[in-house]
């Protein structure tokens, strides 16, 4: 299992796929860690990239600070973990918590980087994103990492995905559980205490950037990829049909595709943000469709665009 | 060599040798906790804080009651050397940097309860098919979540207002308690057979 170094603090990650091919790194999201990513790392190796996953400070088996991480150490640590990649090209996606290190990575190492996927993300605490943030904290102070894993479930995943494993939850809890530490989510969780939006900082981001957003995103909903679509200048954003906030968990192989197809079209000189809005298929391999015109992709019903 | 307790027997219940050593282990920490908190602890509050002390000196006093009764107790020679090394690692220790004697006393107590609380997981040693309704099982159970409660108290005042100036003293000091903690719940468990991750 290799490590990387920060200061004191030691980083777990793991290297897939041909040294030499165009690499993928993933960042997880606040209460995940590095295995949640596997499906994605046999999709991705199999269509010829190299896939770069790691555990943030605080998760999983890397370290975990015992009373302060910061934002700005989650991303020393992913640019010292894009450094063990070499010189090819470098696609960065990251998921909610994740997405926003990867945003802040993208800010300041840009020119590292070839695209930037984020999904289910954030720029600002809209109100809305802050009381949940203040609850989920409150949560997990009285409840445990379990309790807080009972609060995220449901929000965050289907009833598709739920109805099966309703007897089951226990065992899908438990890795989690047991990887992650009160005191460590705790702290992941107290980063954004000083938290300034990233949102003036967006429109540095040159790199193609491919935004994604489940349909039914409670957590983080429509509007705050929104600003990022808006702000970051070569962006599309594509909606991902009857998906919630952690659809990488729920679709993975619909996920892993557009993930690839973007990584490729970049590669190809294909890809074109336009600040576009898409309807990303039902299943990997499927068609995207543009959002239809006239309509307003901020409302749940179809409702004519306002004319500015 | 197992992440977890084990093997069960037929019950469900985790092997008393590994109980004992465990719930010895766990008397000797929180037990060090709950005399710290005692001498700390004025006969009359004079301040709102205070009241925690109290409920954290009740609550570690109860965490040692559970053990005594929910454990499987056998004899076991090696215990009586291991604990003197363990009672040697919680001895008071103010922490160096902070000028104010009572400040740097409560901070050093301060990080001991945090790696005790946080650090320490005996409930994740618990294998899936443990029993329970075994009182050992819930007993460890109940000491980790208790445990992660009890912690809001040191990381309220580990990061709060009055140690802001000492941020990098603190962290530092906490960090070499987790370590040492660390060191001390490890080897511990690999004693009886146990080997748990832990930071280097």
């Amino acid at each position: 299992m290799p490590f990387l170094r920060h200061g004191s603090y030691r980083i777990r990650y793991e290297l897939d796929g041909p040294a030499n091919a165009p690499a993928y790194v993933l960042v997880n999201g606040l209460t995940q860690y590095a295995e949640l990513w596997a499906a994605y790392r046999d999709a991705l190796v199999a269509r010829r990239f190299r896939v770069a996953t790691f555990d943030l400070l605080g998760q999983g088996t890397s370290d975990k600070p015992a009373l302060f991480i910061s934002q700005n150490d989650q991303v020393a640590a992913l640019a010292l973990l894009i450094g063990e990649l070499g010189d090819g090209p470098v696609f960065l996606s990251g998921i909610s918590f994740g997405g926003l290190i990867a945003l802040r990575y993208a800010i300041t190492h840009g020119k590292r980087l070839s695209g930037l996927v984020p999904m289910s993300c954030f720029a600002e605490l809209s109100p809305q994103l802050l009381l949940l943030g203040n609850a989920m904290r409150t949560g997990l102070i009285l409840g445990g990492t379990s309790y807080l894993q009972d609060l995220l479930l449901p929000m965050n995943l289907s009833d598709q995905w739920l109805k099966p494993l309703l007897d089951k939850l226990d065992s899908v809890k438990r890795q989690g559980w047991l990887v992650n530490d009160v005191y460590a989510l705790q702290n992941l969780m107290e980063s954004f205490l000083d938290f300034e939006p990233l949102t003036p900082q967006l429109a540095s981001i040159a790199v193609p950037t491919m935004i994604l957003n489940g349909e039914f995103d409670f957590l983080t909903p429509r509007a705050l990829h929104e600003t990022l679509r808006v702000h970051i200048p070569n962006s599309s954003l594509v909606i991902i049909p009857r998906a919630y906030h952690a659809f990488t968990l729920e679709k993975p192989a619909l996920t892993a595709d557009l993930l690839a197809r973007f990584a490729e079209d970049v590669l190809a000189g294909r890809w074109h943000g336009n600040k576009a809005v898409w309807i990303a298929p039902e299943e990997a391999g499927g068609v995207l469709e543009p959002f239809p015109p006239g309509y307003d992709h901020l409302r749940a019903i179809p409702t004519p665009r306002p004319t500015s | 060599m197992s992440g977890f307790f084990g093997p069960l027997d037929p019950g469900g219940r985790v092997p008393p040798r590994q109980q004992t050593r465990v719930a010895t282990f766990l008397i000797c920490a929180h037990g060090a906790l709950a005399r710290q908190f005692a001498f700390s602890l004025p006969t009359k509050l004079e301040s709102a804080w205070q009241t925690e002390l109290n409920a954290q000196l009740y609550r570690e006093t109860e965490i040692i009651s559970l053990l005594l009764r929910a454990t499987s107790w056998v004899p076991d020679l090696a215990v009586g050397y291991m604990a003197a090394a363990w009672e040697t690692a919680w001895l008071p220790a103010p922490i160096e940097g902070i000028s104010d004697r009572t400040l740097a006393a409560a901070t050093g107590l301060a990080t001991l309860a945090h790696a005790v609380h946080a650090g320490i997981r005996p409930a994740a040693l618990l294998p899936v098919e443990a029993n329970a309704d075994d009182p050992f099982v819930m007993a460890l159970r109940r000491i980790e979540f208790e445990s992660s409660r009890l912690l809001q108290a040191q990381i309220v005042f580990l990061k709060g207002v009055e140690l802001a100036p000492f941020r990098d003293t603190v962290s530092a000091a906490l960090e070499r308690r987790h370590a040492e903690i660390g060191k001390l719940w490890a080897e511990a468990l690999e004693s009886v057979g146990i080997t748990i991750h832990r930071a280097e």
